[in-house]
């Protein structure tokens, strides 16, 4: 191998990977604990797409109206259409309060209620008396609710000093022998570098893979990388069928429009200007949850009730809000419709349409974040890796998000994670030397990436991946559809060996990142293709045509799927239907209307 | 003295053209390049883009040209929707983002340049360091000595929460820093108006108690005083704030304290 | 190539914990010489007007008590100001040594030049 690559060591406690929500999260509070933390993030934190989250953080703390944590925790059950673990629901619920209080403490600039209280809007699915009410549950700063928690999260980050490797691009894991996670390698993107970190614990907080799909909400670097760095480990990633398209992505451009909108009082119409919903959810209407919505704006398209030249988008309504509304709690929203749609929302609805925004599944962890394996017929926890936010799947959204469950889900597990390391490792223990020739297959995967020279541009695969995945893993799903993508994808697949990379630089090269994330998306689309084949039921995001049914007998389990060279192996894991503590009872599995 | 000319080895030179065949309505984007690894001094690529097949948006132009064009343009990207702040550059001579800026708002042939006054890591990524050294300077987070309610969230009254309510919404992206006169010539030593916009933000903010330290850290000819209201930063706000103005509260608050 | 952490670059020597009192002042004097340069170039507007403008008229001008008085404000407040001023431009533009010596220099200037005028306008009032 040629002298370009040479590893430059570190020895940390633990290393965090990715610097989103639940990256600094942990990081601060490993840092707060006295452990050695150095956190690697391919973007400057503050870039990171937890930025983008408008709407808010869901917690009961009855700040506008009766709430309890045990109502949020049905909510949230129901709302997975029971593929949620129940333990680990119970714990991020009961631990939301808290979890919110401590933003606010921190700094997080959350709008306020008249007697100075967090402000709490509704949110799609939060209901209170187990679904009789309607919750106001959700925290809000305006409608930017996300970059007020990132980049407080941030500054908290500068406070205790946390060590960052900011613009470092993870490539892999280093494992062992026996299965233990002992590090990362990373290239050092302004320097061109490959850096080799040793670690007691790695914690991969790398977000989800919107941009395995050809329209989505989600920024061009949400490309999963630690889910794809898990299944190169021999791991499996868990769930991944369930992909949640929300229902008011800006028509053509995706860009997010918050369930906030619908939160405050706007509403999707048709082009009989009807509101649908009220058809589709009789109690809930434009706030039943997201999969529910998606499903019931597609079938108004294909049944011929679309808007537009090509009848292929709805309108979202929020007119009737007036501008003083809009300019105090959605002022963004004003703004991302004005650029994206030219729509001056006080005047004229937006065009929007079911768009990928969430990854319900990913790394499979318990509720302490630490990363789990079948062997035998059991679950192990992988020893030395643990993983929190949109690339874990704990699971607390089972087969369908609640919106503004994942702010909490990003603050709660990323806490937990810390928690986790300060209770179960000792600052500065000695570690055993790295295994011989750690890195090495990293260093060879970039080395011939970077040298690249087939027949097919990065972009060109890219986009035939993002177009099968769109065509064939959609809002609705069939087996034809499905084995006919499946088909097309491991064509796409292993056209990557084709790939061709024009930039033959270290420094800041670019190519090469999209490349490398490339290779990762490829894996992560075909675990979610085959998860989507292989499941034959209906159950939250998940919607068979050709079996509408949810199958509690046959399919309420975890679907762990490993990826090898393409090839792709199934497991199970039963979905965990007991709860944490006696605090609350199981929500036993019930028909899901709202 | 200040520097009004380039140095030598950043002259920009001509670069190379590529011609879009065929397209009924093109448009030409002359971009700045620079390769750290050749040495050679900057140049100026010209790209023809077919805009009947790309999207609105600047940064739409410089992904179709790195996806089908030259994949070896080198810029920052991510949320495209004007919130992440990563796509900061100099647009038709304004400091703005790539991913709001619509190509249609640009007459004639778009030129695009990373932002002023920054050491070009590689065409249009520039090295914000020293801008990210000069945030964490002011300790940015909430200082307190009273210790918080130990139940339920610090109290902050709805007009309280107005004060802090635009300013927090910064996006750290530096086109305003980065279009200040005053920053280009001292940027080592005057904070600039995006760094001062988050320290009002702190010294505005209702639950901070160390207003008195933030002001003390500020006072200084250089850290504050170089703003002279020039007001390119407000102009240059892609997200509509004002740091002009927090400038000037901030002064006025400086002065407060002396009567 | 400085091995110094950006942050350590940043806080460099500290805050100087001054600064108001020079902005204050420069607009306090731009207030000032708002009246005064109004009052100075009517007055010489009129002395420039009248026929028998010649040197003695002036020499009388100066004399009258009130008009030695505001010439020496004036005097004072535009130098004072322009010192302020030029500061900051040397401040802006000049680097390095240089800066030092210019800012010394441009303050001494200031100071030898009103003190000549102020002398000036005493010499004649008081009638020597």
């Amino acid at each position: 191998m040629s002298s370009d690559y040479e590893f430059i060591d570190h020895t940390y406690d633990v290393v965090v990977v990715g610097a989103g929500g639940a990256g600094l999260r942990a990081t601060l509070g490993l840092a707060e604990a006295g452990l050695e933390t150095a956190c690697i993030t391919k973007v400057f934190p503050t870039r990171s797409h937890t930025v983008a989250a408008q709407g808010g953080i869901s917690a009961a703390l009855g700040n506008m109206g009766e709430d309890d944590w045990r109502w949020h925790m049905y909510d949230t059950v129901k709302g997975s259409d029971w593929l949620g673990d129940q333990d680990a629901i119970e714990y991020m619920c009961k631990e939301a309060p808290a979890a919110v209080i401590e933003l606010e403490h921190y700094g997080v600039p959350f709008s306020r209620t008249e007697d100075g209280r967090i402000y709490q809007r509704p949110f799609g699915g939060m209901s209170t008396h187990f679904g009789k009410g309607t919750a106001q549950r959700t925290c809000a700063a305006a409608d930017r609710t996300g970059h007020a928690m990132l980049h407080t999260l941030y500054q908290q980050s500068l406070r205790r000093d946390a060590t960052f490797f900011i613009e470092y691009f993870a490539i892999d894991l280093i494992m062992d022998d026996e299965g233990v996670c002992r590090g990362v390698v990373a290239l050092d993107l302004a320097e061109g570098k490959l850096h080799r970190y040793r670690a007691q614990s790695v914690i991969l907080a790398t977000g989800g893979y919107g941009r395995a799909y050809f329209s989505c909400t989600s920024a061009h670097t949400c490309t999963g990388d630690g889910n794809a760095m898990v299944l190169r480990a021999g791991l499996p990633l868990q769930d991944m069928e369930f992909v949640q398209f929300h229902p008011t992505g800006i028509y053509g451009a995706g860009c997010l429009i918050t369930e906030g909108v619908r939160g405050e009082g706007g509403f999707l119409t048709n082009s009989d200007n009807e509101r649908f919903m009220e058809r589709y959810a009789p109690n809930a209407k434009d706030l039943a949850s997201r999969d529910v919505v998606s499903r019931s704006m597609t079938i108004e398209i294909r049944e011929g009730r679309g808007i537009g030249e090509h009848n292929d988008h709805l309108h979202l309504n929020l007119q009737h809000l007036g501008a003083d509304v809009i300019e105090e709690r959605l002022p963004g929203i004003a703004e991302t419709a004005k650029i994206f749609a030219g729509v001056d929302v006080t005047r004229e609805p937006i065009p929007v349409l079911p768009t990928v925004h969430y990854n319900m599944g990913g790394i499979p962890t318990n509720y302490h974040g630490e990363v789990i394996t079948r062997d035998g017929g059991g679950d192990r926890v992988v020893q030395g890796l643990m993983a929190a936010g949109e690339a874990a799947c704990v699971s607390v959204h089972g087969a369908n998000r609640l919106g503004s469950n994942s702010l909490l889900d990003l603050v709660v597990f990323g806490r937990a994670v810390g928690q986790r390391c300060r209770d179960t490792l000792t600052a500065g223990a000695k570690q055993p030397a790295l295994p011989a020739g750690a890195g090495q297959q990293s260093v060879e995967r970039l080395d011939k990436l970077r040298n690249a020279s087939g027949g097919r541009s990065t972009a060109e695969i890219r986009l035939d991946m993002q177009k099968c995945m769109q065509e064939h893993a959609a809002v609705f799903r069939t087996g034809d559809l499905l084995e006919e993508g499946l088909d097309k994808l491991r064509g796409i697949h292993a056209s990557f060996a084709d790939v061709s990379v024009a930039d033959r630089s270290l420094i800041w090269n670019t190519d090469l990142v999209e490349t490398l994330e490339l290779e990762n998306l490829l894996d992560q689309a075909m675990a979610t293709i085959c998860n989507a084949e292989h499941r034959k039921e209906s159950r939250g995001a998940q919607a068979r045509e050709d079996y509408p049914d949810r199958d509690d007998q046959e399919w309420m389990k975890h679907i762990l799927t490993w990826v090898d060279n393409g090839r792709v192996r199934f497991d199970y894991r039963p979905v965990q239907l007991d709860t944490l503590t006696d605090d609350v009872e199981a929500i036993p599995p019930k028909q899901r209307v709202y | 003295m200040a520097q009004f000319t380039l140095p030598a080895n950043s002259k920009i030179g001509r670069g190379r053209q590529f011609k879009a065949e065929g397209a009924k309505r093109k448009r030409t984007f002359s971009v700045y390049r620079f390769d750290p690894d050749s040495g050679d001094n900057p140049r100026m690529d010209s790209y023809e883009v077919d805009l009947d097949r790309c999207g609105p948006m600047v940064l739409d132009a410089l992904i179709k040209i790195k996806n089908e064009i030259d994949p070896t343009l080198t810029f920052r990207r991510s949320c495209r929707e004007g919130i992440c702040g990563s796509c900061a550059m100099n647009i038709d001579g304004v400091n703005t983002l790539a991913c709001t800026r619509a190509i249609d708002e640009v007459k004639g042939d778009v030129k695009v340049y990373p932002l002023p006054h920054t050491r070009v890591v590689k065409d249009l990524v520039p090295d914000l360091t020293g801008f990210y050294a000069q945030y964490a300077s002011i300790q940015p987070w909430l200082q307190t000595r009273t210790p918080a309610p130990p139940d339920r969230e610090r109290l902050q009254s709805k007009e309280d929460q107005q004060k802090i309510d635009e300013p927090s919404a910064c996006i750290l992206c530096a086109c305003c820093s980065t279009s200040c006169p005053s920053y280009w010539w001292n940027g080592d030593r005057y904070l600039g108006p995006a760094i001062l916009l988050q320290a009002y933000r702190w010294l505005v903010d209702t639950r901070d108690e160390a207003t008195g330290e933030r002001l003390d850290h500020l006072e200084d000819p250089f850290r504050l005083y170089r703003c002279h209201t020039i007001m390119n930063c407000t102009s240059a706000c892609p997200k509509g704030l004002n740091p002009a103005k927090a400038i000037a509260e901030t002064k006025k608050m400086l002065l407060e304290r002396r009567h | 190539m400085s091995r110094r952490t950006p942050l350590g670059a940043v806080l460099g020597l500290g805050s100087a914990k001054e600064g108001v009192g020079h902005w204050w002042a420069q607009r306090l004097t731009a207030v000032a010489l708002l009246p005064l340069g109004l009052w100075f170039v009517f007055s010489v507007a009129i002395l420039a007007g009248t026929e028998s403008s010649d040197y003695l008229s002036v020499v009388d001008w100066v004399s009258a008590p009130f008009n030695a008085v505001m010439l020496i404000l004036f005097i004072g407040t535009l130098a004072y100001h322009s010192m302020l001023g030029v500061q900051v431009v040397i401040e802006d533009y000049v680097h390095g040594w240089l800066k030092v010596f210019s800012l010394v220099l441009q303050k001494f200037a200031h100071i030898a030049v009103a003190a000549a005028a102020i002398y000036s306008v005493l010499s004649i009032a008081l009638g020597n």
